[in-house]
């Protein structure tokens, strides 16, 4: 199979269908969960997914150390590289990998605007056009409102969109009726895609809560597969 | 001798180039009373510090040989293999590595973990070494070993856990706070001999009680017996002791010392700690290659009634001649005995047989498992093994990286070209990453290695210790050739000027093979060649290898496959069959679509945060890829991928990006293709070259 071909049939397409035509520069996304359900396997496979496109991608994490998240990518790598048999898996890897950084940034003491200079640095002195910033691990009960809205500012000075993964800490019942998230109502207003996971018949279903100004979103139709943990139609 | 192996520690200490890991040293020989007088490093005295055998290091306070020293500690006795701190030699570090059972990482109490921390400590976790680290340096302004403890969980990933606390810092550093015993310890005398216990000063108590408990929950998972004794208030230091033991051999476990070397404060307690944390021999599981068996892994057996095994790790010339340091893995070599050398399957006998401490060599009758010792009069390499007759088997992998830079050297008088010679053999015969050989065109000597550092340290031993005063050219990147697609070829080869004719003909394709880098087939079913002329034609095949048309580079990872050809009765010959696979190779390396490799290196820059923009650049601009870069408040650390023909100067520019804030280490990681436009610049270059010649 050429690579054109497993981009276009990803299940991704279908979360862009949904999403009228995909997050979209200048915007965020955010992915909800409890912690260990599975937001950062998305978040690898939403950028794996435009790496394949050809699309430089920046990944900040907060938490976890670069081999761990360089493990994530090799893992997701080599499922979509086995179940559509890609050929040659190798050169293909060594052409994704020169189209992902790492930035890793240890949350205590660190300020916004310190990253954001960084991730300009990358961008502009080390000439690295990335279209999608990948942040794992943000803390959004720690930060501001004023934080999301710096990210904001610089998707659209950048031309950049912007997926976030935010962990949901705050005892039951997690979501109101429409589904979204209590611990992210202070900052809904930045988001411009709110997607959640919950765990459902042994599956784990993403739920569109939110989708641009757009009211009632639609039924996501997208799980995440527990044993290759890639998006999945289900 | 240590009859008791669990009497013996085999250790190394490892080191960031500034953590004064020197000055520990001597420290540790002078309280273990081999040598009589203390100096520093950088040695106003002139004398500099003992293990520093070399001038060159003495001059760049660095250490580069691995020299073993054997002293005794209580009744303890331990061997110190000094490893190298410096990226550049690999093989060095790695096969100290090898020789030692556990490890002391120091750590300076300003600096922390620092990028050559990072790196010594991936080579400690890929040799499975456990080790105990020593903070040391807490006399100096902006000690803090709290946050260096931290920086050895967060940025090694390694469970460390303090085992003491400092009493005062800086200028007021006067001595440690014993966390297992829960005491004072104070060194006294002029040169900190005196060990001095006492209760924990009233003010410290709270914390060395936090502290404590802080090591009491960590080692307890190692032991229930503690956690038993400890819910009930009765753990004793020993207990203690013995749970830290088990969760420093198991490597999930790091003990924290601390101290300030220069200040006499600490040491003691850290050779205590060698002695009760880290393994002794029969404690560590050695393997050894099966040459008979394609290289399979066996487990050796410290018994010494064992046939011997034996690694030689380090060659040195002494006025006695070369001495070869060895370390027995099995058996025991014993004065008079018989050996044979694994690599070059000669015999030899083990004539004279000694121990070496910091100053003098003892003579023994015999080294036993776990032992290190030193061969007079064995011609050897670095890392050849040593078996008793009838095993076949080697400690190292034969597997040794090819170098990726090389330098012209020319003596700058002609008397001491005889002096280089001497030099360049014994500098190969030490270091299997260091080459050397006469350019058969240029007539120039070339030398060759794993990167500018490991060249420049090469020269600048010549001028030391041979006096051969050098010159040096310019550094070349060491390229390759490869081809990307398979291509036929059928030549004949045919000369008739009289008296015997050439006659040969081979016919067969070229094709791609990353795994290798040559490997010749014979498919040829019939005989149309006969038997006796295909190792001609491989022979002629890997002439062709070393130098390739498209750039002047050796041609590597192809497989070449005879399926055909013919031969003549009487013109066929051996010459004329290795013309005809010359001449067939370049007939079809055209038609491959030949491409150029150059060797990449794995670059990892660290200093203030405030400067990554410019290290980015300077990436960039060298055709860099960035894989990650890492920012912990001030700090930041960038890895990337580099081409070493961008790198050349890469010190004084980052220094001047920078302020000489930040620092970078390099290692060679791979071969991969040149970009199309920096491959056409060096065919033109090869082109250029190839029109001047006559």
């Amino acid at each position: 199979m050429v690579i054109e071909d497993l981009v276009k049939r990803s299940p991704l397409r279908v979360l862009e269908r949904s999403i009228h035509g995909g997050l979209g520069k200048g915007n965020i996304g955010v992915l909800a969960s409890r912690k260990g359900v599975g937001k950062t396997a998305c978040l690898v496979h939403l950028a794996t997914d435009k790496l394949f496109q050809g699309k430089p991608v920046i990944h900040v994490s907060y938490a976890s150390r670069v081999d761990h998240i360089i493990t994530w990518y090799e893992d997701i790598f080599r499922e979509l590289a086995r179940r559509i048999e890609i050929e040659p898996a190798a050169e293909i890897h060594d052409e994704l990998v020169k189209k992902r950084v790492i930035m890793n940034f240890n949350q205590e003491g660190m300020r916004t605007e310190q990253v954001l200079r960084s991730l300009e640095a990358m961008i502009r002195d080390g000439r690295f056009a990335a279209e999608t910033i990948i942040v794992d691990g943000f803390s959004f009960p720690q930060s501001s409102a004023d934080d999301l809205r710096r990210f904001k500012e610089f998707a659209g000075r950048m031309d950049l969109e912007l997926w976030f993964s935010a962990s949901l800490k705050a005892p039951d019942p997690l979501f109101d009726e429409q589904g979204i998230p209590f611990e992210l109502k202070p900052c809904l207003d930045g988001i411009d895609v709110l997607i959640t996971l919950r765990h459902w018949n042994d599956r784990v279903q993403l739920r569109l809560v939110k989708d641009h100004g757009f009211s009632s979103p639609p039924e996501l139709r997208l799980s995440l597969d527990p044993t290759t943990l890639l998006i999945a139609e289900p | 001798m240590a009859a008791d192996l669990t009497r013996l520690r085999n250790i190394g200490i490892s080191a960031h180039i500034d953590s004064g890991k020197t000055t520990l040293t001597e420290r540790i020989l002078f309280y273990c009373h081999k040598i009589h007088r203390m100096h520093e490093v950088k040695g106003r005295d002139g004398v500099g510090a003992t293990m520093d055998s070399m001038e060159l290091e003495r001059e760049r306070g660095i250490t580069i040989s691995s020299a073993a020293t054997n002293v005794s500690w209580g009744d303890h006795t331990i061997n110190i293999i000094d490893t190298p701190g410096h990226v550049d030699f690999t093989i060095e570090v790695e096969r100290s590595l090898r020789v030692l059972d556990g490890a002391v990482l120091v750590l300076c109490s300003v600096g922390g973990v620092q990028s050559q921390t990072i790196t010594v400590d991936r080579q400690l976790k890929r040799y499975k070494v456990p080790c105990v680290a020593f903070v040391n340096k807490l006399d100096r302004v902006g000690a803090d070993p709290v946050k260096v403890k931290d920086q050895l969980r967060e940025k090694l990933g390694r469970n460390a856990v303090l085992l003491h606390l400092p009493i005062g810092l800086e200028d007021k550093h006067q001595g440690i706070i014993d966390l297992i015993t829960a005491e004072a310890v104070y060194f006294d005398g002029a040169q900190g001999e005196v060990v001095r216990r006492e209760a924990i000063p009233a003010d410290l108590r709270p914390e060395a009680a936090r502290a404590r408990q802080d090591l009491l929950d960590a080692v307890s998972m190692f032991s229930d017996e503690l956690t038993e004794a400890a819910l009930a208030g009765r753990e004793t230091p020993d207990l203690i002791i013995e749970a830290a033991r088990r969760g420093t051999l198991s490597r999930e476990l790091t003990p924290v010392l601390i101290g300030s070397a220069y200040r006499n404060k600490g040491v003691q307690l850290l050779l205590d700690a060698i002695v009760a944390y880290l393994p002794n021999p029969a404690e560590v599981e050695n393997t050894a290659y099966d040459l008979d068996h394609g290289g399979k892994e066996i487990v050796l057996r410290s018994d010494p009634e064992a046939p011997p095994v034996a690694l030689a790790f380090k060659l040195e010339e002494g006025p006695y001649g070369q001495l070869t340091h060895i370390r027995v893995y099995q058996g025991a070599v014993r004065k008079g005995a018989e050996l044979l050398n694994s690599r070059s399957r000669s015999k030899l006998r083990v004539g004279r047989l000694v121990r070496m401490h910091a100053d003098s060599m003892e003579e023994i009758e015999e080294a036993a498992a776990g032992d290190i010792a030193a061969l007079f009069g064995v011609d050897c390499q670095s890392g050849d093994t040593f078996v008793a007759p009838g095993l076949n088997l080697a400690m190292s992998s034969i597997y040794v990286p090819e170098p990726v830079i090389s330098l012209a050297v020319f003596p700058t008088e002609k008397k001491s070209a005889d002096s280089m010679g001497k030099a360049l053999r014994r500098f190969t015969k030490e270091d299997p990453t260091f080459r050397t050989h006469v350019d058969p065109e240029t007539k120039e000597t070339i030398i060759q290695g794993m990167g500018e550092l490991h060249l420049d340290v090469y020269v600048e031993r010549m001028k030391r210790e041979y006096r051969v005063a050098v010159s040096t050219g310019k550094p070349q990147v060491a390229y390759r050739e490869s081809i990307a697609q398979r291509a036929e070829f059928d030549y004949i080869h045919k000369k008739q000027t009289g008296g015997a004719g050439q006659f040969g003909r081979v016919m067969g394709f070229i094709e791609p093979q990353p795994e290798k880098p040559y490997e010749f087939v014979n498919a040829i079913r019939g005989g149309s060649i006969p038997r006796e002329f295909i190792p001609a034609c491989d022979k002629g095949f890997q002439a062709a290898l070393k130098k390739g048309r498209l750039i002047g580079f050796p041609i590597t990872g192809l497989k070449v496959t005879l399926t055909d050809g013919a031969a003549h009765e009487v013109d066929s010959s051996d010459l004329a069959f290795q013309a005809a696979a010359k001449g067939a190779f370049w007939q079809a390396y055209a038609k491959a679509k030949p491409y150029a490799l150059e060797p990449v290196m794995k670059l990892s820059v660290e200093g203030p945060a405030e400067f990554v923009g410019s290290v980015f650049a300077s990436i960039n601009q060298r055709r860099g890829v960035i894989v990650s870069s890492v920012e912990d408040g001030l700090f930041a650390r960038v890895d990337a991928e580099v081409p070493l023909s961008e790198m050349f100067g890469y010190s004084t520019v980052l220094r001047s990006l920078t302020q000489g804030k930040a620092e970078f280490t390099m290692e060679f990681l791979k071969y991969a293709r040149v970009p199309a436009q920096v491959a056409e610049e060096l065919i033109a270059l090869h082109k250029d070259k190839i029109e001047k010649e006559p």
